[in-house]
């Protein structure tokens, strides 16, 4: 069975024999608990873009840190133009000229952004740094991705979607003949995503390799040649891009049918909960709505529209923000500190699940019961016991494996660290649920499911405010869409009467006004 | 304070407060600190004027020498990531090896073997951290203890005394009424201070320091790099311990009591993150110019030494309150 896979993988490989830039021999990686890669072999042609799909956890990211040496395989081979790589060392790979953009961004927060895009590589003359050369080559890169960086502003303090344009600045700034790019648009929005796409059609005309893994199939079959599809470690299937549909890739990674979300019919909505207008310096002016109980309200706009601070404010971890704030019918003081929001029963789920939403460290009962470990010990002593009953009690409906919760909460997939991050607001009661880029990074299965629980809580009366960078969701999933743009309000819309389209022409009206 | 400074301070500030409000944190948390030192030296100077009179800094300059030279050393490790305890005791064993060589040998021999010394101390942590894997914390501590041990035995707490001339001159004589001393320390900060804001390798202890995952992703030899930092912090406790034996004429098993904590303070109190990857060599000199300014204030004033520890503990506890004030301020504007 191992055998049949893993022939499958090469068999598209075999006509371009001579062409392979990187071949990947049965190569099989076990962490505790989790085979991560079973006997994957598969190449990547000379000016190819190859695709990398598959669900949270078949091995895509283990792939390609083991391709990148960050990660030494237990067996398996590696050749880059027929020689083959000492594994395990980033060093080494890097000088045999593979390029990696990880999951996650690998920066150094506290350093300039032009220090981090030249880490390791850094412009110098008897050990002294070239300042206007390195200064010259960053202009260089971030014309090329068609961004405006302050080559000085310490990294930690850009926007996520910026420090993913230096990863992928970085990553071209070592002139890679290899480039591998793990979800290098999770985060981005549709412009910056252009530049993106525009760069690889440069990379790969100047016959630089790329392997794309992402969860955007859409965006897989339209960039790349080839697509690749793991599933449980396994790579189960080449093909080239033309022989694939959404359907049956989709049918590939899962091995069984999906559940696409479709639009939802606007739900008749229960009483106001909540009713604000609100500005927040230099972010937000401007905002007004209301929420009603059993509504989503779809939160759309760009990267830096303002969409988070708005959540935040509401969330009460703003305390700049000035308003005016109605809940159930009663004006009150805003809320300026997170304690006053959930005490209103306020909630949320920030965009960021590894370093603001989970406590990675610890198991993932604990963190689920977190925000109210008293109601789970006896005279302040935690009782164990009541914590993963209590804490299986929330999960089981999130379709969460029970029996992994005394697991650590890095060790789990995106798509399950995004339950737990819901999980823990579940724990706190909401009547406002705040969801701040939920689906980022996770793969269809996973993301599929989560639509699924943000609607049953929502039909449990739960009013659930979704803001995300997939216009395609947002309006699937909302009742009523809020288009932000450059921190104002510029339309309210009815999901069931808009598309993604007109959000998106709103917008940038907006911004080419601007 | 002249008016021409004064504008220039005031128009930096005003260039801090308008750059904050765009992005953020590091350049409010620059002049708090300087601000504090102004203060200090203020206050101290209008309660003894001799304090700014050219004797009287020169006299610090060389009293401090030692101590100031194991904060740069201390930087670059704090910088990194990382933190030593053990220069102290080094820095006496260090003392100790030039005295007792310098009974007999060449003053030079004598400083080489102590530099020699301090190497050796610094890789053999460097090497406890990244090969063997021990916290830096744990590592230096034993280190420090052990060390301290040696010191002791070797003395039997009895100093060895040098008494050939030529042994003294570094720590006492001067250049045009400049201390050697004071020379070397300033020395040292500046060389320091250029390998960390000039340097590939200084981009690259900051690197490390802000985020070793991301370092060695980026094809770092992030061992090399920790390693090397606690290379230079036991080359800085070398020196200092030839300046010590060389200004005092002896050396003992615990020559300053006082100097673990003071290096550490001037490096926190000048706002280098003990987390790492924050920070700079001129911080630690505001670091070491406030410690240096109360306890020579203290001296000038014949205030009871006993309040000294008061001061530098307000000060020390104030100015990271201040610190942290103004991060917050600078993230919410």
């Amino acid at each position: 069975m191992r055998n049949d896979d893993a022939s499958a993988g090469t068999r598209d490989g075999e006509t371009g024999h001579e062409l392979a830039a990187l071949r990947v021999s049965r190569l099989s990686k076990a962490f505790p608990g989790i085979q991560a890669l079973r006997e994957v072999t598969f190449e990547v042609r000379v000016g190819e873009v190859h695709g990398l799909v598959g669900e949270n956890g078949a091995g895509k990211s283990t792939l390609a840190k083991v391709i990148s040496g960050a990660y030494a395989p237990d067996t398996g081979t590696i050749e880059r133009s027929g020689r083959k790589l000492d594994l395990g060392d980033p060093r080494g790979h890097a000088r045999a000229g593979i390029a990696m953009m990880y999951q996650e961004p690998t920066l150094v927060p506290a350093r300039s952004a032009l220090e981090n895009v030249l880490l390791g590589r850094a412009r110098s003359r008897f050990g002294f740094v070239r300042r206007a050369a390195a200064r010259r080559r960053f202009a260089e890169l971030a014309d090329r991705m068609g961004v405006e960086i302050p080559p000085g502003v310490p990294a930690g303090a850009l926007p996520i979607a910026k420090q993913r344009l230096l990863d992928v600045m970085r990553a071209l700034e070592s002139e890679g003949r290899i480039l591998i790019m793990d979800e290098p648009t999770a985060s981005l929005g549709p412009v910056e995503r252009e530049h993106l796409y525009d760069v690889i059609g440069k990379l790969k005309a100047s016959g630089v390799s790329v392997v794309y893994i992402s969860h955007d199939l859409e965006e897989v079959m339209s960039l790349c040649d080839r697509v690749s599809v793991m599933r449980d470690g396994r790579l189960i299937a080449t093909k080239p891009a033309g022989e694939w549909t959404v359907e049956k890739l989709v049918d590939a990674m899962l091995g069984h049918v999906s559940v696409v979300p479709t639009a939802s019919a606007r739900r008749a909505t229960g009483r106001e909960v909540l009713r604000v207008e609100l500005s927040l310096r230099g972010r937000v002016r401007d905002v007004s709505f209301a929420l009603h109980e059993g509504e989503i309200l779809g939160l759309a706009g760009l990267v830096g529209s303002g969409r988070t601070s708005l959540l935040r404010a509401l969330a009460g971890a703003e305390s700049r923000v000035e308003g005016t704030f109605v809940f159930d019918g009663r004006e009150r003081r805003w809320p300026r500190s997170i304690t006053a929001a959930v005490s209103l029963g306020i909630v949320l789920a920030p965009e960021n699940r590894k370093t603001e939403g989970l406590v990675l460290s610890r198991s993932a009962a604990e963190n689920v019961g977190l925000a109210r470990l008293g109601a789970v010990s006896t005279l302040g002593v935690l009782q164990r016991k009541r914590l993963l009953d209590h804490a299986a009690e929330i999960m089981r409906p999130l379709a969460f494996d029970v029996t992994r919760l005394r697991t650590k909460a890095g060790t789990f997939s995106g798509g399950n660290q995004q339950k737990l991050v819901v999980g823990r607001c579940l724990n706190l009661a909401p009547r406002v649920l705040l969801l701040d880029e939920p689906t980022a990074g996770i793969d269809v299965g996973a993301k599929a499911e989560l639509l699924g629980i943000v609607r049953r809580l929502a039909g449990e009366g739960v009013a659930t405010i979704f803001a995300s960078s997939e216009l395609e969701e947002v309006v699937a999933i909302s009742d009523r869409v809020l288009v932000l743009a450059d921190g104002r309000q510029i339309a309210t819309l009815e999901a069931s009467e808009c598309s993604v389209e007109q959000i998106l022409r709103r917008i940038f009206a907006v911004t080419a006004a601007a | 304070m002249s008016v021409g400074g004064a504008t220039a301070f005031a128009r930096a500030l005003e260039r801090a407060r308008s750059t904050s409000s765009r992005y953020g944190t590091t350049v409010l948390r620059t002049y708090a600190i300087v601000a504090a030192l102004v203060i200090v030296v203020a206050w101290v100077s209008i309660q003894e004027p001799s304090f700014l009179s050219r004797q009287n800094i020169f006299n610090i300059s060389s009293e401090w020498s030692a101590a100031g030279i194991m904060a740069v050393g201390v930087t670059f490790v704090i910088l990194v990531g990382g933190l030593d305890l053990s220069f102290a005791a080094t820095f006496s064993l260090c003392a100790i090896l030039a005295a007792y060589v310098g009974r007999s040998h060449a003053p030079i021999l004598a400083f080489a073997a102590s530099v020699g010394l301090g190497l050796g101390i610094g890789l053999f942590n460097g090497i406890l951290v990244t090969v063997a894997q021990i916290n830096s914390f744990i590592a230096t501590l034993g280190m420090s203890f052990a060390l301290t041990s040696v010191a002791q035995i070797l003395t039997s707490n009895v100093p060895y005394v040098v008494e050939r001339e030529d042994f003294l001159a570094f720590g006492t004589g001067t250049w045009h009424t400049i201390p050697y001393t004071g020379i070397t320390l300033v020395c040292f900060f500046l060389v320091g201070g250029l390998i960390l804001s000039r340097t590939v390798y200084g981009q690259l202890i900051y690197a490390v320091g802000g985020n070793p995952e991301a370092s060695r992703l980026g094809g770092v030899r992030v061992r090399t790099v920790v390693a090397s930092a606690f290379v230079i912090s036991g080359l800085c406790a070398g020196v200092a311990g030839c300046i010590s034996a060389s200004q005092l004429g002896s050396a003992q098993g615990n020559i300053d009591p006082d100097v673990l904590f003071n290096v550490i303070t001037m490096v926190i109190l000048g706002g280098t993150s003990l987390a790492g990857g924050f920070g700079g060599m001129w911080r630690t000199a505001v670091g070491l110019a406030i410690i240096a300014s109360i306890a020579n204030a203290f001296n000038l004033l014949n205030v009871d030494p006993h309040y000294q520890d008061i001061a530098k503990g307000a000060i020390l506890i104030g100015a990271l309150a201040l610190d942290s004030m103004a991060r917050r301020l600078a993230k919410e504007s």
